[in-house]
């Protein structure tokens, strides 16, 4: 059997969630580095938009303070309930968030772009390049 | 990090819907693209990412025409960079056609295929001599004329 680490991690697409656009874009550069499909959005809006549309991705990586109308814990919980197979690691600078169903992992920043990416890698049964 | 030497590009668009896939396009045809959500995104990125980018691509109409005033805005700080706006008015388009260096890049929905024939032409052309443009280039050097 093969393992699943030799997974292609193109075939995973994370949705990276950041309305801080520099943040967002070396966030995304380094997903996309390590051979990921990447979505970018500006907020939980955006990204809540794009799931809604049909829009595939297997896991999304999102702070939790933006602007618009939810935050990153409320998409957790509108992913959880809407599209329970979808995997969701939050970061955030100032909030912990309480354990809860459908949020995977958590990430203070700053955090180390690798780690970050080797954990999701490893969510997904992917192996970056 | 791709090659310094593969054209950068800047798009800027609200919607995500027409955002990703229109950005996802441009990578699969070579480019880099970094995306900005709205004008204020835009400028931020153009000020602080570091990065020399080529083209920006901004939808003329959207934050309430505020794609035409990033447009100055950056014919004003970045001489250098080409701006293509793409309407959904006639008037939009007729004024982008003033900003632009080859005029708009044409209404939306983005056809895929002219804006990228755009884009071609635009960076293809960024070696010749600019009527007005003459400020500094990136390097610090004047363009010679």
């Amino acid at each position: 059997m093969v393992p699943s680490t030799v997974q292609d991690p193109q075939a995973a697409y994370v949705l990276i969630v950041e309305d801080e656009a520099l943040v967002r874009w070396v966030i995304a550069d380094a997903f996309r580095e390590a051979g990921f499909s990447v979505v970018e959005a500006s907020n939980g809006d955006e990204a809540l938009a794009y799931l809604e549309a049909g829009g595939f991705v297997d896991l999304v990586f999102s702070d939790i303070v933006m602007p618009g109308t939810i935050s990153g814990e409320e998409l957790a919980e509108r992913i959880a309930r809407d599209f329970p197979d979808v995997k969701v690691f939050l970061t955030s600078g100032n909030l912990k968030p309480k354990p809860r169903s459908g949020v995977e992992g958590f990430f203070p920043k700053p955090y180390d772009i690798d780690r970050v990416i080797a954990q999701i890698a490893a969510s997904l049964g992917v192996k970056p390049r | 990090m791709s090659s310094k030497d593969t054209p950068l590009l800047l798009l800027v668009e609200s919607d995500i819907l027409v955002r990703h896939p229109l950005a996802q396009y441009l990578r699969e045809c070579g480019f880099m693209v970094i995306e900005a959500a709205n004008a204020d995104e835009a400028r931020q990125l153009l000020l602080e990412s570091g990065r020399k980018i080529d083209v920006v691509l901004a939808d003329a109409g959207h934050d309430q025409g505020s794609g035409f005033s990033l447009a100055a805005w950056i014919r004003s700080h970045f001489p250098n960079i080409d701006v293509s706006l793409a309407g959904t008015m006639t008037r939009a388009v007729e004024r982008a056609g003033e900003l632009c260096e080859d005029g708009p890049a044409g209404r939306r929905p983005y056809d895929h295929q002219l804006l990228l024939n755009q884009i071609k032409r635009l960076l293809a052309a960024r070696e010749r001599p600019r009527p007005g443009r003459n400020g500094p280039t990136r390097s610090g050097l004047r363009a010679v004329r």
